[in-house]
């Protein structure tokens, strides 16, 4: 398998703090392990994705060397890279150095990889195999493919406080320009320039997605990719950033000529391109991809891969699958958002007014959308159908009828989510900061907070071998086809 | 199709072994299938009669709901029942199943076990 370069990996917070507890448990002596990843190759790099870890008992299956000072036996590494062959993954061995924050292969390390990875390597049915060596915030690896032994560029937690380990520690970073002179008061410029290497996706442009959009910017990311299929019309204006009613061509949609409004429709602007001229407007360096797709098509979904984060911003259910598959299947932290107006069934009344931010983490455990019942298979069935088996089936909403929607709740959803992610990669949240599913009753001016309810048999996020987590692209996303 | 998807017309195929299982692509990964004579209950006239439905792409995660009774079945008693209408489906006249499944569990729940679950109901309605 040749592998695009650079390579990384990426651990999600809970499988990184079982690993460092087991490599640094306070007696300052050497422990193993193996790490087993799921492989994700995008255009920007590969991506090694942490789905396993197996932890290597001391004296058993981590033992005194013949040639170094601490060896795995032959038996765990049989057992675990057979595993990791048969499941698709890289076997990744692990072990730990003293130090802090700079680390390296030994000499001893360097003689053992070349007299057993080339080995390991003709067994893995030709799936990448490696090392990896630790200090406690420190990190070196290097991969063994068919085409050659590689560094492992770096290795990303995934979590509360989602960061980067490296080799050695990074060069200090430049100072931030004037303009983020606040921020940097509260993150400092190493937090500004965390910002700015982010690759966000915002999935929706609409009411919420518009407030992400210009707030992201502003805040100084580096990098937005926005996906939404839809163009403007008249009654989005009220609530998506930016828009006008040249935009929206009103002055077509509004006449009184069928043809005419028709024409209007098909000339309004797309959503994403009103987006990028005010993320443009808002940061004229940003990178910016506005992509008039559907995240429900496969190859739209997979340019999502290499993202920091995602936001979801649509109302549709399908569309949650996906994003919950992109989360557990590509280690990418992100949030869901939404308002929803529910009316009495009979008199039609207002009943609830409410707005969710679901805060999802890859891991069992972490917020996952299934688990939490945000993806109904009953509604996944009546949104795959078109409109007339959608009405036959007279117990789903009239498709036709259009959900009431108001910018102040957009805004309630939206501002909790993008503050989580300022926090998540700035590591402003407290240690004990509940992650949970956060939930605002407008009507009784009431929130709640919904504990996370882990299933070990999710598909997504479970521990069973059925389930996505970490598995990269051995399994497709649940896209058309 | 999707292997999924694939995968589940194979199991209605192991389930209905005396059934010719129909299945089309629906152009997004899923299908439309017709499970042809089925034993549907002596209360019916006639008593066998096909079974279609759709499986989404989104298989196992979606649910499999309605299920449509092909061909102009009648109950002989002439009582009309809950839960069964008369619709057009793939431009056809059709007994229309509307049972859904609250409690689909995409680890365990099947198109097949779901299509005998609708039959059972049906045989017993």
């Amino acid at each position: 398998m040749k592998l695009k370069l650079p390579i990384t990996l990426t651990i999600d917070e809970v499988l990184f703090n079982r690993l460092h507890q087991h490599l640094f448990p306070g007696d300052f002596d050497e422990h193993g392990a193996v790490i087993a990843a799921g492989i994700a190759q995008t255009p920007n790099g590969t991506r090694l994705l942490a789905r396993e870890v197996f932890l290597a008992k001391d004296g058993v299956d981590y033992i005194p060397g013949t040639r170094g000072y601490r060896a795995l036996t032959a038996n765990f590494v049989a057992e675990k890279s057979d595993f990791c062959s048969t499941e698709g993954l890289c076997y990744l061995a692990i072990h730990n150095h003293g130090g802090f924050d700079s680390v390296g292969f030994s000499p001893d390390d360097v003689a053992s990889h070349k007299r057993g990875y080339p080995a390991l390597l003709q067994i893995s049915n030709g799936i990448p195999v490696g090392a990896l060596v630790f200090a406690k915030a420190a990190v070196a690896g290097e991969i063994w493919t068919t085409e050659g032994v590689f560094p492992l560029k770096n290795m990303k937690i995934v979590g509360k406080h989602t960061r980067l380990l490296y080799p050695s520690p990074q060069d200090m970073p430049r100072r931030s320009k004037r303009v983020y002179d606040r921020h940097a008061r509260l993150f400092g410029d190493a937090g500004q320039e965390i910002l700015r290497g982010l690759k966000i996706v915002i999935i929706g442009l609409g009411g919420g997605g518009s407030l992400l959009n210009e707030w992201l910017a502003k805040l100084g990311v580096g990098h937005i990719v926005a996906i939404d299929f839809d163009r403007i019309d008249i009654t989005n204006l009220p609530r998506v950033v930016g828009a006008t009613r040249w935009d929206a061509r009103t002055w077509l949609t509004g006449s009184r000529w069928g043809w005419l409004q028709r024409l209007g429709k098909r000339l309004a602007a797309h959503k994403v391109h009103i987006a990028k001229r005010v993320a443009k407007k808002a940061n004229p360096s940003i990178t910016y991809d506005a992509l008039v797709a559907d995240i429900l098509d496969s190859s739209t979904a997979m340019l999502v891969r290499d993202a920091d984060f995602i936001f979801l911003a649509t109302d549709s259910i399908r569309s949650r699958l996906v994003f919950n598959a992109l989360v557990h299947q590509y280690v990418i932290p992100g949030v869901q958002i939404g308002a929803k107006v529910t009316a009495d069934k009979y008199t039609r009344e207002v009943a609830n007014i409410f707005t969710a931010t679901r805060l999802v983490l890859p891991g069992l455990g972490g917020g996952c959308l299934d688990c939490a019942g945000a993806i109904p298979a009953s509604r996944l069935n009546s949104e795959g159908n078109n409109a007339e088996e959608q009405r036959a089936q007279n117990y789903v909403d009239d498709p036709q009828v259009t959900e009431p929607s108001v910018i102040t709740l957009n805004v309630q959803s939206a501002a909790q989510a993008a503050t989580d992610l300022m926090m998540m990669f700035t590591g402003l949240f407290e240690p004990n900061a509940e992650m949970g599913h956060i939930m605002n009753f407008a009507r009784e001016r009431r929130i709640s907070f919904v504990e996370p309810k882990p299933d070990p048999f999710c598909l997504d996020c479970g521990t069973t071998s059925r389930s996505r987590k970490g598995r990269g692209d051995a399994v497709r996303l649940p896209c058309r086809v | 199709m999707t292997p999924d998807v694939s995968a589940g017309i194979d199991e209605i195929k192991a389930m209905f072994p005396n059934s010719a299982v129909i299945a089309e692509e629906d152009g997004e990964g899923g299908a439309y299938v017709t499970v042809v004579d089925i034993e549907i209950g002596s209360q019916y006239q006639p008593s066998v009669a096909s079974c279609g439905f759709r499986i989404s792409y989104l298989y196992p995660r979606a649910d499999i709901y309605p299920h449509y009774i092909i061909g102009g079945i009648s109950r002989r008693d002439g009582q009309a029942r809950q839960g069964v209408q008369q619709v057009t489906w793939r431009n056809q006249q059709v007994l229309q199943l509307s049972r859904r499944s609250n409690k689909w569990n995409a680890a365990h729940d099947t198109a097949a076990l779901k299509l005998a679950k609708v039959l059972e109901w049906f045989r017993k309605l």
